[in-house]
């Protein structure tokens, strides 16, 4: 099962961070390890600000996000909107077609295929993990799932600010526990903040108070844990318009 | 009557082919659809999240015990012994079978006799199960049968509208999308019933409705009130009545009483609700 999967991904993770925090750098080199693709890379995108790489596994990589992030386009700014974007070869005539920019210049560098997927949870996108391999064809089912499993922990990763325990990975937020993310939006309005920062601060109460991320969101669900604004730090918490939620509460 | 709605779910599956198809209100439609032909209490949707497991992404009710319901089966019950074998799976008097004590204490608590999983499937593949309830026991008779696995195969094609499905990698990028929205959904369900000081059920009521008033994709509509940039009208909606497992989907005022033909460009609003 997939809790199998996440531990063995992450024991993985821990070995590559020897001892440092555990960062998504982490995961995108166990994806190259694992996933069978020669490059990686993680590439973050908040609101409105620009992409912004902050992983390459090697030039390559580098190279491949420079020209995403300069030409405005290929797998790793579609899969930010549109969920997993995946090039078996980019010189196939329907990758060329959508990304008549990026899917050349690739090809120029060497590489045949690429595999963008998303860092998001529901509403909150957070970036990308681009996969790239020199060798065109699919990526196989379970390396494909290693790799959807490693973006959901740099997710996760992104997401909080304490660093994890390396004994067991980072609690996911899959759909298993829809409390979670029904919590989340509830914080958005208790709040007043993004969903990205909702979604911090209830990771980082269940993290403080030792919970269960699920149980916490129950809590919040069942409105026995409600967020207040914090009155006196006017900090990172209050990122939305002033014309958003004047309740007050 | 039967007649009629099952040329509703014609014309709904002629909307898979336009440009706006909103994916997430037309499984959550046929889920309702379910409800209505077959003559059942609850029926659920169930993905493949790849890894083994079965997530949620539309049922008849938002109830939020029926959605733990269908939650439940993602490790135990009738709905991932489908997906795994790839035959329907029955259980024709719940409280009797000895299988799946959690899913069958937790069904009978809410008084389900009887449950149904048929697979969805594309080619050799499974890629989830729809999932129905009954307060009667007993078995679906083979014509309601072949109409539930109709809509099952229905569901599997709205969700591989539009792509070219040779690409195997097409139903991964699908399915995590159709994932990734309902957990989309979750995060607005949550918001609206805070601000409007609902429960989340009824948020989704409200969602859903908005969403068809105004034309906009479920998921699109969801979007953009979790990133704030839309706040729901102060004027909610409100002849959208608390969901109720069968009468949700059958009384014409509820929610679901919009024919979907009209949302088709060209405005061809020519069949009745």
């Amino acid at each position: 099962m997939n809790v199998d999967r996440r531990m063995r991904l992450w024991m993985l993770m821990v070995k590559q961070a020897d001892g440092a925090p555990m960062a998504v750098d982490h995961a995108g080199a166990v994806a190259v390890a694992v996933a069978a693709v020669d490059a990686a890379a993680v590439a973050v995108s908040v609101a409105a600000s620009p992409r912004e790489s902050v992983y390459a596994s090697g030039p390559l990589a580098a190279d491949l996000e420079e020209l995403t992030t300069t030409l405005g386009e290929g797998p790793g700014v579609d899969a930010l909107v549109d969920g997993p974007a995946l090039a078996a070869d980019l010189r196939e005539d329907w990758c060329q077609a959508r990304w008549p920019m990026f899917a050349p210049a690739a090809v120029d560098l060497g590489v045949s295929a690429a595999f963008a997927l998303p860092l998001q949870v529901g509403g909150i996108r957070l970036g990308v993990m681009d996969l790239y391999r020199i060798q065109p064809g699919t990526l196989d089912r379970d390396h494909l799932i290693d790799a959807l499993v490693l973006a959901d922990t740099a997710c996760a990763l992104l997401l909080d600010a304490a660093t994890p325990d390396p004994e067991s990975p980072p609690e996911d937020a899959s759909l298993q526990h829809p409390e979670v993310h029904q919590a989340t939006g509830m914080i958005i309005a208790q709040l007043g903040v993004t969903a990205a920062v909702a979604l911090i601060r209830l990771r980082a109460y269940a993290y403080t108070h030792e919970q269960r991320l699920r149980d916490v969101a129950a809590d919040v669900v069942a409105h026995r844990v409600r967020f207040h604004p914090d009155p006196v730090a006017a900090g990172p918490a209050r990122e939305r318009a002033p014309d958003e939620d004047t309740e007050g509460e | 009557m039967a007649q009629r709605q099952l040329a509703d779910v014609f014309i709904e599956m002629a909307d898979t082919l336009v440009d706006d198809f909103d994916l997430m209100d037309f499984l959550n439609t046929l889920t309702e659809r379910c409800v209505e032909l077959l003559d059942i209490a609850a029926a659920g949707l169930l993905l493949t999240d790849g890894q083994g497991a079965l997530q949620v992404v539309a049922a008849s009710s938002e109830r939020t015990r029926l959605l733990e319901l269908f939650q439940l089966q993602t490790d135990q019950g009738p709905c991932l012994d489908c997906f795994r074998t790839g035959v329907p799976v029955s259980v024709v008097d719940i409280p009797a079978s000895g299988k799946w004590p959690r899913f069958t204490a937790a069904a009978t608590e809410v008084g389900f006799a009887a449950v149904h999983a048929l697979p969805m499937r594309l080619r050799t593949e499974i890629i989830g199960a729809l999932n129905l309830f009954d307060v009667d026991a007993g078995p679906l008779d083979p014509e309601k049968l072949r109409i539930g696995q109709a809509i099952a195969d229905v569901s599997t094609i709205g969700l591989l509208q539009q792509r070219a499905i040779q690409r195997r990698d097409v139903i991964t990028e699908q399915l995590q999308t159709a994932l990734n929205s309902r957990i989309l959904i979750e995060q607005a369900k949550g918001l609206l019933a805070e601000r409007l000081h609902v429960n989340v059920a009824d948020a989704f009521a409200i969602l859903r409705a908005t969403s068809r008033s105004h034309n906009r994709r479920l998921a699109d509509l969801a979007q953009a009130i979790v990133d704030g940039t839309e706040q729901l009208p102060a004027s909610t909606p409100m002849e959208v009545r608390p969901d109720q497992t069968r009468n949700a989907a059958t009384t014409p005022a509820a929610a679901t009483g919009r024919p979907s033909a009209s949302r088709r460009p060209g405005g061809d609003s020519s069949v009745a609700p």
